[in-house]
């Protein structure tokens, strides 16, 4: 929102003492008002040399056909200048003038030159040139009546301005022009506010001008006919003005609406009333599939929900949003109808956005402009301006209302103020600051008041916004810097969902550290992705949680997996540097579940509603083009383990049940802590290593951990260290390639576990050597293997808790254990066999 | 007879002793040593084994064998000894003798890092527990409900354009699924007075989503919001609490100053401004108007804040009449590229390691 410093100076009495604020203390001041500053643009400096010209005499150039010698008087001297317009003014005309040595817009200095062969000592100007208007078609053309010498700025008081750009919040309707902006300013700088003081003229009433047929969507139309308009362009302040606030001059009567638009905040309609049907309009519903072209002519086809402005017959308008084409004010136009109204702003908001479309109109309506002394106040300024400017006549008027907020009773405490703010405002500055803001105040008790705020502040509803409003004009720097005491200290009570979440918060921590020290880098990918990167990791479309309204199909589709996010990562990396890539990260992962836990609580219902998010820790490592960089599937798995036992947990290493889709089938594991799985590890499936467009012969491999299923907080019990020697038996297996190794140790720790033992006997027990109670010492394929098969030699170790055990005894219990395990083993794989 | 064995034994003693200085001779490693010395006096090594035989000699004899059987191990042992200290002199000085260049290592792949958001998270939470703030978050899809309606935002209201928001569709109806993806750290405002009983001192930290995208804004990005809820909680309160946690987060005495502003679920409402902790100084120490992070305002704007709407706290059960609170929020992102130099948001979400490996603590 553009606000002009000139025209708000205009609606304000002159400050005590006359002291004029610089620009920048001007802005600070509204600032102070909550209504940001953003932008601050001075115009017209280096204008003074541009003044009101006379021609006196035009002849041709010697040298070129297209220009013209012209002589003209600038109030001191008559001066010859070369000048290209074809719109040059007979003898007697007024022009704009560029005395050498003005400074137009852009930083262009005026001196004197030489045009093919001719000295040219000055410039006649065109609106563009002096950037005072878009016209660039021919020089300005001035009153006749104009005095020469007169400097432009003077002519034209607009010319030399400082405008503002205002960042307005939504609930600041009334700070939409300038007469709100001024009203609040008025109050922080102690200057009385002068309102325009145009009143509507008495006119015979004119029932049949307007019928409002849906009293709860308007709330008051008035509606002034006109005769004998006289539609041309406006003068040159009112160009200019509008100008200053980046809108386009059209017409006199067009320009009418938007100056008074943007004076009073409330945007009006002019209708040519000889184009509508029976010259009058009805205020009602939409029928269904009614059809309307909009000024910029967009086609609408209307739903019931819409309100228009029809004529007798079709509609002429969508109301608050866009006039029609058909009845627009165009030049040869002499009757109007103007409108001056006042909609419900949630359905002005539904058929803007129902119909995409947003203008000054709406973007008012919607937010809530005034119904009262404001909306009477635009119509009196419009008229005025109709007569004066157009010609109008005014002949006939009707005010008819509808259904409208009432503004509340508020009652305001000055106890209420101090407890809110921790600071005491004077009960007279309350009453100062809300009287300024037009918030009728009736005392009701010692330091309370019973408010009612005027009807353009529709966002005073309740204590707390007077409130506001007092803070507002009292100063928000005033407020001191006291910390109140908490009723109990914090930390005291640790709610149950607080422990919770305090561990999950841990959890995140400690797995983060543990990859970070694991070398890896941690990145942030985007929670949505391309629909496509997800196809590979088979969560079905009716289970996947989309974005109803994407910025591109990147950003469609929440992630059901983490992988691609770290495959576009390191794809990106490797484009980019030939540096090994080794990526983490923590986030979440979304879907509609299949079915999900019942929950009870407060937000549970609220909670049903919403997608499945599960939080998942991810790693990448590929290498880069050195060699010594390149890495094997066991670089990710000991990564699970040593992340995994920073949180204290034993990881084992599984063959999945169903092979992961997304890693290569014969490289891939899964992830087991205390019997459950909670990730899975192994090398990126090759079709997705093209996918991901990395280059030929690169690896990847990946690992995740789920850790929703992962405790944080492990408390770890001591346990005594075994006093006493162990003794190992080792034992070759021959076994087919597929055969995980995990499988044949678990065979063998079952079958332990259900061998015979006496109470203080050997046990498989973790040996005093590097690896567990079975190690893998070595595993084997050549010569001496089939073809398809492996030998494996495990070393079992043996230990009693509290004596030394014999040969004979670990003897008997291993051979049982072999048996049994081998018997098992058979079962799955026929080929397995003792060497 | 008699004496017949003793002097063959002891004989035999001699030979054993310079049959072992010999092999002594050839000797070269540790090992070899060990086996010499297994050889000789080990449990059954040929001088031990001599030992067995003073059984064989008669009484008078036993201790004239015994003192030289003891005279020749000793001897042996000490040319054990002295052979492996000249042994393991000689390694040592081989040993000493390797050269491993450390300086060729390549140190810069053996340090992971951690990612600038995820540090300044952690950083932020570290103060505001410190303050008396529990640390909360919730989803990242909600509901209106949450994420607008309670907190003051009504449908068809225009405060719902000042974010511009991503729908979600829902499970089974592709429109009107109330669903979002959460546009602020609000709704976790909502979560937490309608799961707990005041006083409440939360700060809600994590990820939300805005339909934008440019140098500064990121479609994804992070959030911080504060929330406190007492009796006698006042504006003045807020502001104490802020110049509090930007004073500890940069470790120096920082003014904080607040502009009225409007936000939907705080009233009255303001943005907060803290001042410039990167302006360079002079010798004076006086700040100079040069600085490129505040453009030489010397305020840098963080977030909005406020004392929470009453309609707010009626929609969460909370009695306006007894109880007061405040909130505040600001971009963790602004803040991570603050402290950290980061010209480009983008940067952030590249997963570029030459970038990421520039923050590795």
């Amino acid at each position: 929102m553009l606000i002009s410093r000139q025209w708000i100076e205009s609606l304000l009495a002159p400050a005590p003492g006359g002291a004029r604020l610089d620009d920048d203390a001007f802005a600070d001041a509204i600032t102070s008002l909550g209504l940001e500053v953003e932008c601050v643009t001075r115009y017209g400096e280096g204008l003074r040399d541009v003044v009101v010209a006379e021609v006196k005499g035009i002849e041709p150039h010697p040298g070129a056909d297209k220009l013209r010698l012209v002589d003209v008087f600038d109030g001191e001297r008559t001066i010859k200048v070369v000048c290209g317009a074809a719109n040059v003014p007979d003898p007697g005309g007024k022009i704009a003038f560029a005395r050498l040595g003005a400074v137009l817009p852009g930083g262009f200095e005026i001196g004197a030159r030489e045009i093919r062969g001719v000295p040219s000592e000055g410039m006649i100007c065109a609106e563009e040139e002096l950037g005072i208007g878009p016209d660039s078609d021919g020089i300005m053309i001035l009153p006749t009546d104009w005095t020469p010498g007169t400097p432009l700025p003077e002519a034209v008081p607009g010319i030399e301005d400082t405008v503002f750009e205002l960042g307005i919040t939504p609930n600041r309707p009334d700070a939409l022009g300038h007469v709100g902006v001024a009203a609040d300013l008025a109050v922080k700088l102690r200057r009385a506010f002068v309102a325009p003081s145009d009143t509507l003229a008495e006119v015979p009433t004119d029932e049949g001008l307007v019928s409002l047929d849906a009293p709860q969507r308007c709330g008051r139309y008035i509606g002034r006919s006109f005769e004998g308009a006289s539609v041309g362009p406006s003068p040159l302040w009112l160009r200019v003005r509008l100008h200053r606030l980046a809108l386009r001059p059209i017409n006199n009567v067009v320009d009418i609406t938007n100056y008074v638009l943007m004076l009073w905040g409330q945007p009006m309609h002019a209708f040519d009333r000889a184009r509508l049907a029976e010259g009058r309009v009805v205020v009602r519903l939409a029928k269904a599939g009614e059809r309307m072209t909009a000024l910029d002519d967009a086609k609408l086809e209307l739903v019931a929900e819409d309100l228009v402005i029809a004529d007798a017959k079709q509609p002429q308008a969508l109301a608050g949003v866009m006039g029609g084409k058909d009845s627009g004010v165009e030049p040869g136009a002499t009757t109007l109808l103007i409108e001056n109204a006042w909609f419900q702003p949630g359905f002005v908001r539904s058929s803007a956005r129902r119909h995409q479309l947003s203008t000054d109109s709406s973007y008012r309506f919607e937010r809530c402009v005034d119904f009262g002394a404001r909306l009477q106040g635009a119509a009196a300024t419009a008229e005025r301006l109709l007569t004066e400017l157009a010609g109008a006549t005014v002949t006939g008027g009707v005010d008819v209302g509808g259904t409208v907020p009432v503004p509340p009773n508020i009652v305001l405490r000055a106890q209420r103020v101090e407890a809110l703010l921790g600071m005491r405002i004077p009960d007279d500055e309350i009453t100062r600051v809300l009287t300024g803001l037009e918030v009728a105040l009736e005392p009701s008790g010692e330091g309370t008041w019973s408010c009612t705020p005027p009807t353009h502040r529709p966002d005073l509803d309740c204590e707390e916004d007077l409130i506001e409003e007092l803070v507002r004009h009292y100063g928000l720097d005033r407020l001191p810097s006291t910390p109140s005491v908490p009723s109990e200290p914090p930390g005291l009570r640790v709610d149950p969902g607080q422990r919770e979440a305090d561990e999950q918060a841990s959890l995140e921590d400690a797995v983060l550290d543990a990859m970070r020290a694991q070398n890896l880098h941690e990145v942030l990918s985007f929670a949505f992705t391309d629909p496509s990167d997800l196809e590979p990791f088979g969560v079905p479309a009716d289970r996947t949680v989309t974005v109803t309204n994407p910025l591109r199909i990147q950003t469609s589709t929440m992630r059901t997996h983490m992988m691609p996010g770290l495959l576009r990562a390191a794809s990106l990396n490797l484009a980019r540097h030939a540096r090994a890539v080794r990526l983490c990260e923590v986030g979440r992962i979304y879907d509609w579940p299949e079915s999900r836990p019942q929950t009870s609580g407060p937000t549970a219902e609220v909670d049903a509603k919403l997608p499945r998010e599960q939080r998942r820790a991810v790693f990448l490592i590929c290498g880069g083009a050195r060699q010594a960089e390149s890495y094997a599937g066991s670089d990710v798995a000991t990564i699970a383990a040593s992340v995994l036992g920073r949180l204290g947990a034993r990881v084992q290493l599984r063959p999945a049940d169903a092979a992961s889709a997304w890693l290569h089938p014969g490289v891939q594991a899964r992830l087991d802590v205390d019997g459950s799985p909670v990730g899975e590890v192994g090398e990126v499936h090759p079709d997705l290593m093209r996918q991901f467009e990395f280059p030929e012969g690169i690896r990847a491999y990946y690992g995740e951990l789920w850790l929703d299923g992962l405790q944080g907080g492990h408390v770890a019990r001591h346990q005594t260290l075994p006093r006493f020697p162990s003794t190992s038996r080792d034992l070759s297996l021959e076994i087919p390639i597929r055969t995980a190794a995990s499988s044949v140790v678990d065979a063998l720790v079952t079958a332990e576990g259900n061998a015979e033992h006496t109470a203080d006997g050997p046990r498989l027990s973790q040996g005093d050597t590097a690896g567990g109670a079975i190690e893998i010492v070595e595993d084997y394929r050549g010569k001496g293997v089939p073809e398809g098969h492996r030998a494996l030699l495990l070393r079992l170790h043996y230990r009693a808790p509290e004596r030394s055990v014999t040969d004979d005894e670990v003897q008997a219990l291993h051979a049982a254990v072999v048996e049994a395990a081998v018997a098992e083993l058979k079962t799955a794989a026929a080929s397995i066999r003792v060497r | 007879m008699l004496r017949g064995v003793s002097d063959d034994v002891t004989q035999a003693l001699g030979a054993e002793q310079q049959r072992f200085e010999a092999a002594l001779k050839e000797v070269g490693d540790a090992d070899a040593l060990y086996e010499l010395q297994v050889q000789y006096i080990g449990k059954k090594g040929s001088v031990s084994k001599l030992r067995g035989q003073m059984g064989k000699l008669a009484p008078e004899e036993r201790k004239a064998f015994g003192m030289a059987f003891n005279e020749v191990k000793k001897a042996i042992e000490a040319a054990l000894e002295e052979r492996k200290e000249a042994i393991l002199g000689a390694a040592r000085e081989a040993d000493l003798g390797r050269v491993e260049d450390l300086t060729m290592v390549d140190t810069l792949s053996a340090v992971g890092s951690i990612h600038p958001i995820t540090r300044t998270r952690r950083e932020l939470s570290r103060v505001f527990r410190k303050l008396g703030f529990d640390v909360v978050d919730g989803p990242h899809v909600e509901h209106e409900l949450y994420n607008f309606d309670k907190l003051n935002i009504p449908a068809d209201h225009p405060a719902r354009d000042m974010q511009d928001t991503f729908f979600v569709d829902g499970q089974s109806t592709k429109n009107d699924s109330n669903l979002v993806l959460r546009t602020h750290t609000s709704p976790v405002q909502i979560r937490t007075m309608l799961g707990r009983e005041p006083p409440i001192r939360i700060v809600a930290m994590g990820t939300v989503f805005r339909k934008d995208d440019d140098a500064t804004h990121s479609p994804m990005f992070h959030q911080i919001e504060g929330l406190c809820i007492d009796k006698g909680v006042t504006m003045a309160d807020l502001k104490a609490t802020l110049y509090r946690f930007v004073s500890a987060f940069f470790g120096s005495d920082l003014k904080v100053r607040l502009r009225p502003s409007f936000f939907p679920f705080v009233e009255p409402g303001a943005e907060f401004d803290m001042e410039c902790p990167f302006c360079p100084t002079n010798e004076a120490g006086e700040k100079l108007p040069s600085c490129s992070v505040c453009k030489g305002s010397c305020w840098i704007e963080l977030g909005g804040a406020g004392m929470v709407h009453p309609k707010v706290l009626q929609a969460c059960d909370v009695d306006p009449q007894e109880y007061t609170g405040w909130a505040f929020g600001f971009g963790i992102d602004r803040m991570a590229t603050l402290l950290h130099g980061v010209p480009d948001l983008r940067l952030l979400f590249d997963g570029d390691v030459r970038f990421l490996e520039q923050f590795p603590c």
